[in-house]
């Protein structure tokens, strides 16, 4: 396809341009994309071959239609990259101050291309600055931590760097990439809509740089915003859209995005882990499982998004698999967030919560703001019982990102544990006003709704209504809907439930305490309202249970044939004489 | 980290500290004269103690001063010899170039500190005593210094250039322009001098290190510091060029020290600003708490939120800060953010932060302290009106208090839900209340609301004795008042035969209980906290410095005088607590309306007006409000309306702020009262209708407000003479005080009702009205309100004609001495008019021979009715009056009260209409 070797010479040429400006993120994302296009079969290197055969297999299992349309590639995009042009002999400063770059040395680096004017060189320079400032002000924030978790360390290179970068744009002379550290260092200071101008203009020019999408997609926190952009119609655009969905909780719409792109990058592991991570929102465990494992499989030194997989693992309770991942990781590089959660989940899925509380909060240490951990520590706290941490925990990832129902959530619960269930609604509220998708929540506020303390049965009953509606996948909703349909007194309604509940069981091949409640229900039911061929099957099934069920079921057996022999036997004895 | 509560002490030295510590140095010299060197006078000397005293303890601000703020005070304090002070003080801090300088001063420092391994001391010698005040600053300061990293020293270093170079800048126009409105110029002024000081000061740190190189050569063993100094100095400039130092390091500092207004972030972190000490700031939260509590809604919602947000971003640790901002939406009426922020706090603090009235001894298990959440969340649902979320809530937190056997909470708790049964009619608590809080219906015996508030209250007010919590103690015994004045008592269980019980309420007991609750005040010692009373006193003192009155105090040389003179500054410092006063205030504010609804208007008055004179710093500007209405009605009712919304006129301005308040209400209720006796009756309608709306609208809640609006409302329909919809207003409105309980308001409503069969026409039907009233009256003690259904009672006998008039005079004269000795204009008049009818109807009795009689009491209701602009009970009056005088035969008397009659019918026929000023008030 003529798209996807443009594509590819685009990329190619980006990612030189990009590292050779220390963009290198945005540079292994663009090399990642580029492996990622589909092969021509006439080039196939045996390795190829491998890692073509691997992938397919996930493709043919999910990929549920044939790809509807190339992406609009370039549709209003001329790619002419002028940069190059300004510096057609790399100059020797440059290049020592691009090794210095490489080395780490941010500001010797700066302090080499002083007097450089290429764009080029001005750009490093800003940026080696803007590096060097960063890096002193992490190491300021430790420093600087007072009594009371003060954290006010700034990037102070931000001022000049705004000065001269906004005079650059004033003077017409910035490039895209320059657009996209005046848009960094805009968006640090605060004014985030010239930062997203700023930006849109970075993208528009230049589009082959991630972080710049990156960096405007983390700025579009309502989908107004994100309507609101004037963005060129590049293949990247498709990009920046699926992964902005995804932020924005559309997951559907993301996931499509998508599914769409990987007609053209068949291969890209990036937007595999991406699809995982839409259906793992979703809830489409199996799926996820699947994919990551595909993932490891091309990738097996992966560590981002791997947490994600690892909570896939917990929540199926894969012992091996997840001490395995957890293996690899630590291996790989131990000092990831990542590393420390997925090592994290592993303890807690052996019951070590001490030890997991420890993980947690070394990734937690090395980035504060990770938020699967914050909620993953709440849990472990509430595990160990130790409610006041747990409840920090939770209150911390929830001031991190109000949107995440599972703290909510998990609030609720720690509430619920104290015996204050009627506090406990505020949080469930607030989770599921988030996520009305989740049966867990509504069964949870039912639950509130039914202690002994409130006993607001008729809102009980509503959220039970709902979790069923949402497809509860444990059916648990069910029978406690029937139950609690009995307690009110509405015995049809108890009666519809249970034999709902009992054609669940019977269809998922589960037993258990509930199908004998069920069983011995719906007998009683039928027996009152004198239907006994049904009741009699109900019986009947009920004596294959042991314990007392089995006795209660015998004798409603015996009550019904002696009723019903007796009718008869009572109609001859009238009709008799 | 989560679940670790941080030690609250903890202590950074900041710049401030260090100039603190230089003052503190010239504070304790080492010479040994009495008056040590640079002071003139040992008051001189006493008064820059006072001062570091005051810097150490104040709590004004979350900020610490920065230097010309310092050197501003210091001028004040220090008087003629200040410059030498300033001067002494700006060196000191300019001479701290290098690490190693802070180091030495510390050291230095040190030294003025009296240990008790100093040993020999020499007798007239100068030392700090390690465990005073001052002495403990300075070891802390000390201390957190030896603490530092390198880099916290470095950091510290830096922060005191920005800090001295930023007072240097603005040093001589600091008097004039304050340091935040900078506008660009002036930006761009600071920035050419930060450039030309960044020079001056580099060229005299390097001097300095040629002079310490050259010196230590002549000392080799000291050769490892300088070195090490010097390379860290070059290492900066090497990291920069001399051009594009100056042009980024000079913006570095200026830009951030002022925070850009026009910016979508209002707050940029600042180098150059340091919290306070956490002590100081928890002090000035609790400050502005009760500021906030105090004013109310007039406080600045957005001002302080600003504060709070920036305090926030600089100290995440202090939960605090989620209080205030709760109590500041809460006084806001902005709902969804106080339940959000009261969420919040709770969750961090797990109710264990500054909450004041947990004992600290008590023991604190790991559990958290989470019923207090439920308790206040409760209080939350009552303020916003949503009593059945307060029930709910609140019975959640008795459970969990009785689980954590949290006495304090639980005793607390029960209070509040005694207010809330009290202030909200709930006609049945069956079903809400849960078995655990009364002991009663676990027994299966329902009771109804009140005799269930009457069991609260006293379990509560004896749980809140046995765990001497004495502030409770004393609200309780208010509340228990306030029942007993409402409530006529019934044992809660009859077995057998009747025992003979009073149905009256007793006013012995109501007495008793609020002298209870003023026993208060000379027991609340033990619960007061220091740290505010502490604090408050000192940011006292530091503000006053700035009035000229200071610096003259000081100017003269008067040894004792000046010391004194420094304590006279503060506002009274005034040793009991605020809550305390406040509980006392509101004593008095009870007995102003004991005494009201008891009928004795001059004590009424006489307690309304202590509480408005003596208690007004203290309170809530809602309690001084109700003060204030009362002092006002009471106006209106003996002095007629022009004094009345005069006085209104002051109190709308003193209490601008405060929207649908009580002094909104109180002008709606003037207006109707007047427009209703100059016979607007549309007009009357109109504010009627705008009283009822104040209410809200769930059921059980205003219920003050929802009887006065429908009383009103009969009132308008009776003036309208539409009987027969005021008799239905008027029986729905006694339902609803029925079912409700309010029986003092039923009394009124009987007598409301006989009144419109009166003037119906149906006296017999109007008889058991009054009769009725008359008792509900006798059983509630309501002494004024039972003369006047007394006089309608007699007002009913005569109209069911002549030959009951003596029974009628006598009932009249029966209730003339609380009428004549209590009652307003009004009811006076009526009473005036009504024995003269009596009189008159009376067949046996003569005008010709006892015409003073009649016309005495006609004149001077006539006279009262005139101040009252009651125009219809006037024309009756001079109807009355002409009639007399015809019979007397006076013919120009005659006239003249005939012209009067004639005027108030006019009036009352034609009332002016739009153009009335009235119009102009709603």
């Amino acid at each position: 396809m003529s798209s996807k070797e443009s594509c590819k010479s685009e990329l190619r040429t980006a990612i030189h341009q990009l590292s050779d400006r220390g963009l290198y993120s945005a540079s292994k994302w663009a090399a990642e994309q580029l492996v990622g296009i589909e092969q021509d079969p006439a080039k196939f290197t045996p390795s190829n071959t491998r890692f073509q055969r691997g992938s397919s297999s996930i493709r043919r299992r999910f990929r549920t239609n044939e790809i509807t349309s190339t992406p609009i590639a370039g549709v209003s995009y001329v790619s002419t990259p002028v940069m190059e042009e300004d510096e057609v002999v790399v100059g020797d400063f440059y290049l020592l101050a691009k090794s210095y770059f490489d080395c780490r040395e941010y500001r010797r680096a700066s302090h080499v291309l002083r007097d450089q004017t290429g764009k080029k060189s001005v750009f490093l320079r800003c940026y080696a600055l803007y590096l060097a400032g960063e890096k002193r002000k992490e190491e300021e924030m430790i420093e600087l931590e007072g009594p009371l978790g003060k954290s006010d360390a700034v990037n102070r290179e931000l001022v000049s760097l705004e000065r001269e970068l906004s005079t650059l744009r004033k003077n017409g002379t910035i490039d895209p990439f320059g657009l996209y550290l005046y848009g960094l260092v805009l968006k640090e200071k605060g004014s985030e809509t010239l930062a997203r101008t700023v930006l849109v203009e970075s993208v528009n020019s230049y589009p082959w740089n991630w972080n710049a999408w990156s960096e405007l997609q983390s700025l579009c926190t309502t989908v107004d915003t994100l309507n609101s952009l004037n963005l060129n119609n590049h293949w990247m655009k498709d990009f920046f859209l699926a992964s902005a969905y995804q932020e924005l909780r559309m997951h559907n719409e993301s996931l499509a995005k998508y599914e769409c792109l990987q007609g053209t990058f068949g291969f890209s592991n990036y937007i595999q882990a991406q699809i995982a991570k839409a259906r793992y929102s979703l809830r489409e465990f199996e799926q996820v499982e699947a994919i990551f494992e595909e993932l490891l499989r091309n990738d097996p030194f992966r560590v981002e998004d791997m947490d994600m997989y690892s909570n896939v693992l917990y929540s199926k309770e894969c012992f091996s698999a997840l001490s395995f991942l957890a293996h690899r990781v630590f291996q790989t590089d131990k000092y990831r967030p990542e590393s420390c959660c997925i090592i994290g989940n592993y303890y807690s899925l052996k019951g070590q919560h001490e030890k997991s509380v420890v993980y947690f909060r070394r990734a937690l240490k090395l980035n504060k703001n990770y938020l699967s951990a914050w909620t993953l520590m709440g849990h472990e706290f509430v595990e160990m019982k130790n409610i006041p941490a747990a409840v920090d925990a939770y209150r911390r990832a929830v001031d991190i990102n109000p949107c995440d129902y599972r703290a909510w959530y998990g609030l609720g619960q720690t509430y619920e544990m104290m015996g204050m269930p009627y506090y406990a609604l505020h949080y469930f509220r607030k989770s599921v006003f988030l996520q009305p998708s989740d049966y867990r929540v509504w069964i949870a506020m039912a639950q509130c709704y039914e202690t002994d303390q409130l006993l607001m049965l008729e809102e009980a009953d509503k959220c039970y209504r709902r979790a069923v509606k949402c497809d509860d996948r444990e059916a648990i909703a069910l029978h406690r809907l029937a139950k609690l349909q009995c307690e009110l007194g509405r015995r049809d309604e108890a009666a519809y439930y249970y034999k709902k509940d009992l054609e669940r069981m019977e269809a998922e091949e589960r037993e258990g305490p509930n199908m004998v409640e069920a069983l011995l229900y719906l007998a009683k039911y039928y027996k009152a309202e004198k239907r006994f061929e049904e009741s009699e099957a109900y019986c009947t099934r009920l004596l294959d249970y042991t314990g007392p069920e089995k006795e209660t079921a015998k004798s409603l057996l015996r009550g019904m044939r002696t009723s019903q022999s007796s009718f008869p036997s009572m109609d001859v004895e009238h009709f008799a004489p | 980290m989560a679940g670790i509560v941080k030690p609250p002490g903890a202590f950074a030295i900041t710049p401030h500290k260090v100039s603190v510590c230089i003052l503190l140095q010239i504070y304790v010299p080492s010479s040994q004269m009495s008056v040590p060197f640079p002071f003139s006078s040992v008051a001189q000397h006493n008064r820059l103690g006072l001062f570091l005293l005051a810097l150490t303890k104040s709590c004004d601000d979350i900020f610490e001063p920065k230097l010309d703020e310092l050197i501003c005070q210091l001028r004040e304090v220090c008087g003629s010899s200040n410059l030498w002070f300033i001067d002494h003080l700006t060196s000191r801090l300019s001479a701290l170039s290098l690490a190693d300088d802070l180091f030495n001063f510390f050291t230095d420092v040190r030294g003025i500190l009296g240990g008790s391994e100093a040993g020999v001391l020499e007798d007239d010698q100068f030392i700090l005593e390690p465990s005073s005040n001052l002495g403990m600053f300075l070891r802390r300061c000390i201390l957190a210094f030896n603490l530092l990293s390198f880099e916290g020293v470095c950091h510290l270093l830096t922060n005191t250039g920005i800090y001295y170079k930023e007072a240097l800048s603005s040093c001589p126009s600091y008097e004039a322009t304050c340091v935040e409105d900078s506008s660009i110029n002036s930006e761009a002024f600071l920035e050419y001098e930060n450039m030309d000081l960044e020079n001056f000061v580099f060229e005299k740190v390097t001097e300095e290190i040629e002079a310490r190189k050259w010196a230590s050569e002549r000392v080799p063993f000291h050769l490892h510091a300088p070195k090490a100094l010097f390379g860290l100095v070059e290492d900066i400039e090497v990291a920069s060029d001399p051009r594009s130092k100056h042009s980024d390091k000079g913006r570095e500092v200026s830009p951030y020290m002022h925070p850009p207004k026009d910016a979508s972030r209002d707050f940029e972190p600042n180098s150059g600003i340091f919290l306070r000490t956490n002590w100081q700031i928890q002090g000035y939260l609790q400050e502005q708490a009760d500021a906030i509590e105090k004013s109310g809604s007039s406080f600045s919602l957005n001002a302080f939120e600003l504060i709070l947000r920036r305090l926030h971003k600089l100290a995440p640790e202090l939960h605090r800060v989620h209080f205030l901002r709760y109590l500041n939406n809460l006084y806001h009426d902005d709902y969804l953010a106080a339940l959000e922020n009261l969420h919040r706090y709770f969750d961090y603090s797990a109710g264990t932060e500054g909450i004041d009235f947990v004992p600290p001894a008590s023991s604190w298990n790991d559990f958290g302290r989470y019923e207090i959440a439920l308790l206040f969340l409760g209080v939350m649902h009552f303020q916003f009106g949503h009593p059945k979320q307060a029930l709910e809530v609140l019975t959640e937190a008795v459970r969990v208090s009785q689980q954590q056997s949290n006495d304090t909470s639980l005793a607390y708790t029960l209070a509040a839900i005694c207010n809330l049964l009290s202030e909200v009619g709930v006609s049945s608590t069956a079903g809400i209340l849960g078995s655990s809080i009364s002991p009663l219906t676990c027994i299966g015996i329902s009771l109804s609301a009140q005799q269930q508030l009457f069991v609260l209250l006293r379990g509560s007010l004896k749980r809140a004795e046995s765990l001497n919590l004495r502030r409770l103690v004393a609200s309780n015994h208010l509340a228990k008042a306030k029942f007993d004045l409402m409530h006529v008592q019934r044992p809660l269980l009859s077995f057998g035969p009747k025992a003979s019980m009073k149905l009256r309420t007793c006013p012995i007991n109501v007495c008793k209980e609020l002298r209870l609750c003023s026993h208060l005040i000379s027991e609340f010692g033990s619960e007061s906290s220091t740290m505010t009373t502490d604090g408050a006193f000192s940011t006292a003192w530091l503000k006053n410095l700035q009035k000229p009155l200071g610096s003259m105090v000081l100017s003269q040389d008067v040894g004792s005088g000046s010391n004194t003179n420094a304590f006279q500054f503060c506002a009274q410092p005034s040793s009991i607590p605020r809550s305390v006063l406040q509980l006392i205030g509101s004593s008095y504010l009870l007995r102003a309306t004991t005494w009201e609804i008891y009928g004795s208007a001059p004590l009424a008055r006489i307690n309304a007006l202590v509480y408005a004179t003596c208690f007004t710093d203290a309170l809530s500007s809602s309690d001084a409000a109700l003060a204030y209405v009362k002092l006002i009605q009471h106006l209106a009712v003996f002095r007629g309306y022009k004094e009345a919304f005069a006085a209104l006129k002051i109190a709308e301005e003193k209490f601008l702020s405060l929207s649908r308040s009580r002094i909104l209400l109180l002008k709606l209720q003037l207006l109707h009262e007047h427009t209703l006796h100059r016979g607007h009756l549309k007009l009357a309608q109109k504010v009627c209708d705008e009283l009822g709306v104040l209410a809200s609208s769930v059921p059980g809640v205003d219920m003050e407000l929802k009887t006065e609006a429908s009383l009103r409302h009969v009132r308008t329909l009776l003036a309208a003479n539409q009987f027969s919809e005021a008799a239905a207003v008027a029986h729905s409105l006694f339902c609803m005080c029925y079912q409700f309980n309010l029986q003092v308001e039923n009394a009124t409503v009987l007598l409301l009702l006989a009144e419109i069969h009166k003037r119906s026409g149906n006296a017999v039907l109007g008889l058991p009205y009054a009769l009725a009233s008359l008792s509900f009256c006798q059983s509630f003690n309501l002494d004024l309100l039972k003369a006047s259904a007394t006089l309608t009672l007699a007002e009913l006998w005569l109209s069911l004609g002549s030959n009951h008039a003596k029974r009628a005079i006598s009932l009249v004269h029966g209730a003339f001495p609380m009428i004549l000795g209590h009652g307003g204009l009004e009811l006076r008049a009526r009473a005036y008019i009504a024995e003269a009818k009596c009189y008159l109807s009376d067949p046996s009795f003569s005008v010709a021979e006892n015409s003073e009689v009649v016309l005495d009491p006609l004149r001077q209701a006539s006279v009262e009715l005139q101040v009252l602009e009651y125009h219809e009970l006037a024309a009756e009056a001079f109807y009355l009056m002409s009639i007399v005088y015809h019979k007397l035969g006076q013919l120009e008397e005659r006239e003249e009260a005939a012209a009067s009659f004639k005027k108030h019918i006019m009036a009352l026929e034609n009332p002016q209409g739009e153009e009335d000023p009235l119009y102009n008030m709603l």
